[in-house]
């Protein structure tokens, strides 16, 4: 009976976090904090009534950012670059929101789209880097990534830096760009509704489609895929391409909204792009389980900062929980393997 | 029972809703060689990892010596004196074979490995049992009969008493299942307890003193070697008389479905396949024997489009695909049952219907080809077409939804071939089409063959069981070396025929291999 629980998928996701929890509570104690408050604030802050138009916008980011890394997961490629696909959609949603003179009704729809498709399009380099030069994706999102951070960097100090402001970031953009908000929300917009049809769309081709089918049959086994005919470096670009469009989307929705400007580091110091991957880590890149994984560590981002106001524990703990959390699922993977090993065949 | 050096007791084990193993008692007495026998999925791989501490059972009794164990992991096992050798071999391929044997109990002199020692170590147990093997050889360059030899020795090196070797022949040479045979006989004189799993009954009435039989996850006979037949081992493992399917000989020959001209295949520098032509017409079976790796893999790549030519033109029909994708060939009319079941014909941690779909994914009833819808799965189909073909192929499992990688070999290799039949491409390249597989399985497989090249398409089958290709092969071509050396009419085949011309080469590989 043991022996079947262990053997449950869930088994080692929720054991990664139980422990994560553990350990962040000894590491709290040994700091001569109480875990118990620590904890109890982080739940306050994250699920407080005031708090829940904040939280959820969060928990829309770190859903989106799960979805970068989980689609190229399902594959079996892992997308580490998400900084700077976040970044670059940010960047360009200002531009063309800002810069073209669009009319109201089409300049949010226009910045969207054009930050997808720029994002999707730097992300999908690295599929021909894979297929042609042999680079794998792992290592040419990474080594991209703060390429496109250092040039949106350079655009929001100088060609695009408001005057007169001591601070790196853009004037704020026109009444006309500032996506739809939902009633007197602050925080959680129309954006959160994209994100939410993408997850359902990522959902649906996931489960239903054959290029989904097929990406997860090469995920399983490539030499499978190749033989049974499947195109990996093409299904790799669509993935890429599909995983950079959504980060784009996820910047252009953070510049669009609230304070409506792109400020430097901002897209990247909140930590979506790691949150993300953990939660797609945690959900094995299962399209259902993302939402799921990425409350997590939603509570975890936004209880953060009521823990070090009222518990007086620093904030960077839930970064330790995060990496802790990572740690464990990569030891998932030898263990896999091990069982994989033992496997029967007679 | 003092004799007896190990005995397993009332072992049980479930996996799920799949009895693997019921209730089964086993005695293997010192310095016999016992063997373990029955159909795919009957248990036998689960009982042996059982014994070596890879599984724990769910009730029962492991006493070995007399001492009743746990076997925690194999470590465990192999401290109480086990060894076991795996069907797929667990070395290191960068490392030489002293290295290997050593591995997990090395010499060591002043707390670094003593490599002499170690080389020494091995020479001397191979001396003795009779191991032909190189201790420098890196075992990466070595066929798979000298890896398992490799394997064998990293047993005897941890002394142990029990061997335990799961199907060890299936990766071998005629020759080479000679001298494993004479390893065998060497070792248990010596009082080593060897264990033999197999279904391959020549193999049993050759080197066998024992014989338990499994069916069904139970004991269904056991026997003395020398008091019984192959007649009666059969009925014990199928309950049944098994029938050799007859070949009914060829009916009329159709169009060319392919055709190979001076193909060659060159693969890190070393020319796999060279200057190789064949032919395959509608209703025709057409054979390639050859001692595993003299190129007939490279062959059925280049054929699949897996493995790029260097010379030659192959067409499909009436589509030459000589630079064509692996898709656009398959569009062409091809399938393919291929050799490496785990790594390239299935994915083990998919379910059945998933295996059973890829491929068919795009084409009714579960994909639309045209129209609104294009793109999308019927998953509702897809279940269903996979139930049918798990009845009519005799897929025993607990349900579509079971990953692939949990079915005993044989039936996972019935996936393998149910999917790509179900393709009714004018070529059929079987590779291998029956390894691992039981013998009322083989039956079955050998007469859906023979209905397929019925129907009026064709076949390459290539194997290494003669008998397999003289049951079904209306031409035989013997490749060696990358070479076809030699071609049987049906009316001229013959094992001896086929042999002589495999084992010729088979000899001159084999110096090549322990040069």
């Amino acid at each position: 009976m043991i022996a079947r629980l262990t053997r449950h998928p869930a088994v080692v996701p929720i054991g990664a976090v139980v422990l994560a929890i553990l350990i962040g509570a000894v590491v709290i104690l040994l700091a001569g904090l109480n875990p118990i408050d620590a904890y109890a604030a982080v739940l306050q802050g994250s699920l407080d009534v005031r708090n829940l138009d904040y939280t959820f916008s969060v928990w829309g980011f770190i859903c989106g950012m799960g979805l970068v890394a989980a689609i190229p997961l399902r594959m079996g490629e892992f997308n580490l670059g998400g900084n700077g696909q976040l970044v670059l959609g940010g960047i360009t949603a200002y531009v063309v929101a800002s810069q073209l003179g669009l009319p109201g009704i089409v300049a949010v729809p226009f910045a969207l789209i054009a930050a997808m498709l720029v994002s999707g399009g730097f992300a999908a380099v690295s599929a021909p880097l894979a297929t042609r030069f042999g680079i794998p994706i792992i290592i040419s999102t990474l080594l991209l990534s703060p390429v496109a951070v250092a040039v949106a960097s350079y655009l929001v100090r100088f060609p695009l830096a408001e005057k007169g402001s001591g601070n790196a970031q853009t004037p704020v953009l026109p009444e006309d760009a500032h996506i739809w908000s939902l009633g007197d929300l602050r925080y959680t917009t129309v954006g959160l509704l994209l994100i939410i049809a993408v997850m359902v769309i990522f959902y649906v081709v996931d489960s239903r489609s054959a290029v989904g089918f097929e990406l997860r049959v090469t995920g399983a086994n490539r030499r499978f895929g190749e033989y049974a005919g499947l195109k990996p470096g093409r299904l790799a670009l669509g993935a890429m391409g599909s995983a950079g469009a959504v980060a784009g989307l996820v910047g252009a929705i953070i510049v669009l909204s609230s304070p409506y400007r792109f400020i430097d580091g901002a897209l990247i110091s909140p930590g979506y792009t790691f949150a993300g991957l953990a939660a797609a880590l945690l959900a094995g890149g299962r399209p259902a389980l993302v939402p799921v994984t990425a409350i997590l560590f939603t509570i975890l981002q936004v209880g953060g900062a009521s823990m070090e106001r009222t518990a007086e524990v620093p904030r960077q703990l839930s970064d330790v929980l995060q990496g802790v959390v990572i740690v464990i699922l990569a030891l998932r993977v030898v263990l896999d393997r091990r069982r994989a090993g033992a496997g029967k065949d007679s | 029972m003092s004799t007896a050096a190990v005995e397993l007791r009332a072992i049980s084990k479930r996996f799920d809703a799949v009895v693997a193993n019921d209730g089964i008692d086993l005695v293997l007495a010192r310095g016999t060689v016992h063997a373990v026998m029955g159909e795919n999925g009957a248990g036998k791989s689960t009982l042996m990892s059982i014994l070596f501490g890879l599984v724990r059972p769910d009730s029962g009794e492991i006493v070995v010596d007399g001492e009743t164990r746990s076997f925690q992991s194999p470590l465990d096992a192999i401290a109480a004196g086990l060894g076991m050798v795996h069907q797929h071999f667990r070395l290191f391929d960068s490392m030489t074979v002293a290295e290997n044997v050593v591995f997990g109990a090395e010499p060591t002199r002043g707390g670094r490995i003593d490599r002499a020692a170690a080389a020494e170590r091995v020479r001397s147990l191979a001396d003795r049992y009779g191991l032909d093997t190189d201790p420098q050889a890196r075992v990466g360059d070595l066929s798979a009969g000298a890896r398992q030899r490799v394997e064998i020795l990293k047993a005897l090196h941890r002394d142990a008493r029990i061997l335990i070797l799961d199907e060890p022949t299936a990766v071998l040479t005629p020759s080479e299942v000679t001298s494993l045979f004479t390893v065998i006989r060497r070792a248990a004189e010596d009082g080593t307890t060897v264990v033999l799993v197999t279904h391959k009954i020549q193999e049993v009435l050759d080197v066998s003193t024992e014989v338990t039989v499994l069916r069904d996850g139970r004991v269904s006979g056991r026997f003395v070697t020398a008091d019984t037949t192959s007649a009666e081992l059969v009925r014990a493992m199928t309950g049944r008389e098994v029938e050799i399917v007859a070949n009914p000989g060829t009916g009329t020959l159709g169009d060319a479905v392919l055709e190979v001209e001076g193909v060659s295949v060159t693969d890190a520098r070393v020319e796999r396949v060279s200057n190789v032509s064949l032919s395959v017409r509608r209703g025709e079976i057409v054979g390639i024997a050859g001692v595993s790796g003299n190129g007939q893999h490279d062959l059925v790549a280049a054929i699949l489009g897996t493995a790029p030519v260097s010379a030659g033109r192959i067409r499909l029909g009436d589509h030459d695909v000589t630079g064509a994708t692996v898709a656009a060939r398959r569009a062409a009319g091809l399938a393919v049952i291929p050799e490496d079941r785990r790594g390239e014909g299935s994915a083990v941690t998919m379910s059945i219907t998933e295996n059973l779909s890829l491929g068919h994914h795009r084409q009714p009833p579960i994909g639309r080809p045209k129209g609104f819808g294009r793109g999308w799965m019927s998953l509702v189909a897809a279940r269903t077409r996979a139930s049918e073909q798990i009845s009519s192929y005799d897929i025993r499992t607990s349900g579509e939804k079971q990953p692939v990688g949990s079915l005993s070999g044989g039936n996972a290799q019935k996936v393998v071939i149910a999917r790509e039949l179900s393709f009714d491409a004018p070529l059929l390249i079987a590779e291998q089409p029956t390894q691992g597989v039981d013998v009322g399985a083989i039956e079955a497989i050998h007469g859906r063959l023979l209905d397929y090249r019925a129907s009026g398409r064709g076949i390459l089958l290539v194997s290494h069981e003669i008998s397999e290709l003289l049951a079904l092969a209306d031409r035989v071509l013997v490749m060696f070396a990358g070479e076809i050396v030699a071609e049987f009419d049906r009316s001229q085949a013959s094992a001896e025929r086929i042999g002589a011309a495999m084992a010729g080469a088979a000899a001159a590989a084999g110096e090549e291999w322990t040069a």
